[in-house]
């Protein structure tokens, strides 16, 4: 009887580890789920300040056409687009700024001040997502992750390619 | 700006009243935090439970273990887990914020037991060590829970790339950098004095660099004074000194915050020899705030406060004789050490509570996203359902 028995607390560690691993993973991609809504949220935001700059003062007719253009793009991407339309935005935005002069009236300034908070949070956000991201890739590589299907008929999360350097 | 008041816990992996930089740090960010309005429970290990403020919930008594170089007064253990678990479970709390849960206390305890909205701050910077690459697949999974890492400075985030394999947001640990902005200059302690803070009995925070440099310092400021502040037995310390040397030494003993502003904003330089295993450098920013000019060791944490030399003076650690030539520099240019020490004390605003409290606020609020509270959790849900003891009713 002895080797059944050993078989059978071998069998019951294993069903142990493998329910482990998969409320790790659930959580993970909970995670994720978490770190996306938020980061969409701070990006929808400043899609909105992109449009309120865009229609102020600061802004001349050119890039105002350029940012607004930009900013609806940011908006209507689909999730695999967004990258690179956000990137867009981020690029338009700094361009704008870059050659900003600082004699800006009250209400400008207020709105600027607010990019320039939002923007730290949108870095501090990428930042939150890209790694609940590449954790979750890690675990769900593992081959025992693979084999017993563990993540379900959860999809694979897409690793964003945030331009960082351009925020 | 969502500011409505949280319910936040905040987790201390060290004893309560043993002297520290965490200590420090998370006494300083639960005090901001409740005048802010926010309702805080600290829990942390604590030796003697008469003398604790309200906030505060004893978790046991610490267990003295040496660690990075010097003795940890940690927690843990089956009692201190069932703690943990009751303090979550009656604390309703909105967010945990858990100081070194990569270290064995109650912040890994609590990072175990709990789910939910979940930050961790990672204070200390280490060298690559075997051990923890051994612990790494134990702890990652427990780490992974976190929905944020906070780093206090570049060294901490390398530490925990290089031993965890995860990111985090560097938010510099803070000060109050107003309490030592109007310090008022002591005549007793000005002209050519050099000032150490610090608990100068443990050999890494450098003392005996200092000492070993006073001879040839001396040499070229003949009447050079050197003024040590901090609690410790000076007797041995005392000892170490070449005897022609020792009257220009004065310990202060340890001195309270008004003194140490004064102190700051009196004397010539402030020398930070420290050797390592520091990770931020809180007095060395206290120092800046303070106004003072600083000579400081390049170890990593030193050389990113200071950002390379341009708020304060770099020597090659553990050299007495590149301290003591950085130090002479110094006093001989006048003009040179007052630009450095004012440029010093603009850099250092950065580091006031209002500013980091602020950074780490905007984190919780990033975590709250999913808009859930702390619970308790299985680590194995399936498996408690199993054997039916599942404090969920979801999942």
């Amino acid at each position: 009887m002895e080797p059944f028995l050993l078989l059978g607390i071998f069998v019951i560690i294993f069903i142990w580890y493998l329910t482990f691993l998969a409320t790790r993973l659930d959580r993970l991609h909970h995670r994720v789920e978490t770190s996306w809504a938020n980061l969409d949220a701070l990006l929808q935001r400043r899609a909105a300040i992109g449009l309120e700059i865009a229609r102020s003062e600061i802004a001349d007719p050119a890039s105002a056409m350029l940012l607004t253009a930009a900013a609806y793009q940011a908006r209507e991407a689909s999730i695999a687009n967004r990258s690179i339309a956000e990137s867009g935005l981020s690029g338009a935005l700094g361009l704008l700024l870059a050659d900003g002069q600082s004699n800006h009236r009250p209400a400008e300034v207020v709105l600027l001040r607010e990019l320039s908070e939002l923007t730290d949070k949108v870095r501090i956000a990428i930042a939150l997502h890209v790694d609940a991201v590449a954790r979750t890739h890690l675990v769900r590589s593992k081959y025992i992750v693979r084999i017993f299907r563990l993540a379900g008929t959860a999809p694979l999360p897409i690793t964003y390619e945030f331009e960082s350097d351009v925020l | 700006m969502l500011k409505r008041s949280l319910k936040i816990g905040i987790v201390c992996p060290y004893g309560w009243d043993t002297p520290g930089g965490v200590q420090n740090h998370v006494r300083d960010l639960a005090e901001y935090l409740i005048a802010a309005g926010h309702d805080i429970s600290v829990l942390a290990p604590v030796i003697d439970e008469t003398n604790i403020p309200s906030y505060v919930v004893s978790a046991g008594k610490p267990i003295a273990i040496p660690y990075n170089g010097a003795v940890a007064r940690i927690l843990f253990g089956p009692i201190a887990f069932a703690r943990v678990r009751q303090w979550i479970a009656q604390g309703d709390f909105d967010i945990l914020h858990l100081h070194e849960p990569g270290i064995p206390s109650i912040s890994l305890l609590a990072c175990w037991a709990a789910e939910g909205p979940m930050v961790g701050t990672f204070h200390a910077a280490a060298k690559r060590q075997k051990a923890i690459f051994a612990i790494g697949p134990i702890l990652e999974p427990v780490i992974e829970k976190l929905s944020a890492r906070i780093a206090v400075s570049e060294a901490a985030r390398a530490t925990l790339t290089e031993h965890l394999e995860t990111d985090a947001v560097v938010i510099p640990n803070g000060i109050y950098a107003d309490r030592y902005r109007d310090g008022v200059a002591q005549p007793q302690w000005q002209g050519n004095t050099l000032g150490f803070i610090g608990r100068f009995e443990e050999p890494r925070k450098g003392l005996s660099v200092l000492i070993d440099a006073l001879p040839i310092i001396s040499r070229f400021a003949p009447d050079v004074r050197v003024f040590i502040a901090g609690p410790g037995e000076n007797k041995e310390t005392y000892e170490s000194i070449d005897p022609q040397l020792r009257s220009r030494f004065t310990f202060l003993g340890k001195i309270s915050e008004q003194d140490k502003a004064n102190f700051l904003s009196s004397i010539s330089l402030y020398i930070a020899p420290n050797t390592g295993g520091e990770s931020f450098g809180i007095i060395l920013a206290e120092a800046l705030a303070g106004g003072a000019t600083v000579v400081a060791s390049d170890i990593p944490a030193f050389d990113s406060l200071l950002n390379h030399g341009q708020y304060g003076e770099l020597f090659e650690s553990e050299s007495s004789t590149e301290l003591a030539k950085r130090v002479i520099d110094l006093l001989r240019d006048e003009k040179r050490r007052i630009a450095l020490g004012a440029a010093g004390k603009k850099h250092a605003q950065q580091f006031d509570w209002k500013v980091v409290a602020d950074q780490i606020f905007s984190i919780y609020e990033m975590s709250l996203v999913a808009g859930e509270k702390v619970r308790l959790t299985s680590e194995n849900r399936a498996w408690s359902r199993f054997i039916g003891r599942d404090q969920r009713g979801d999942a």
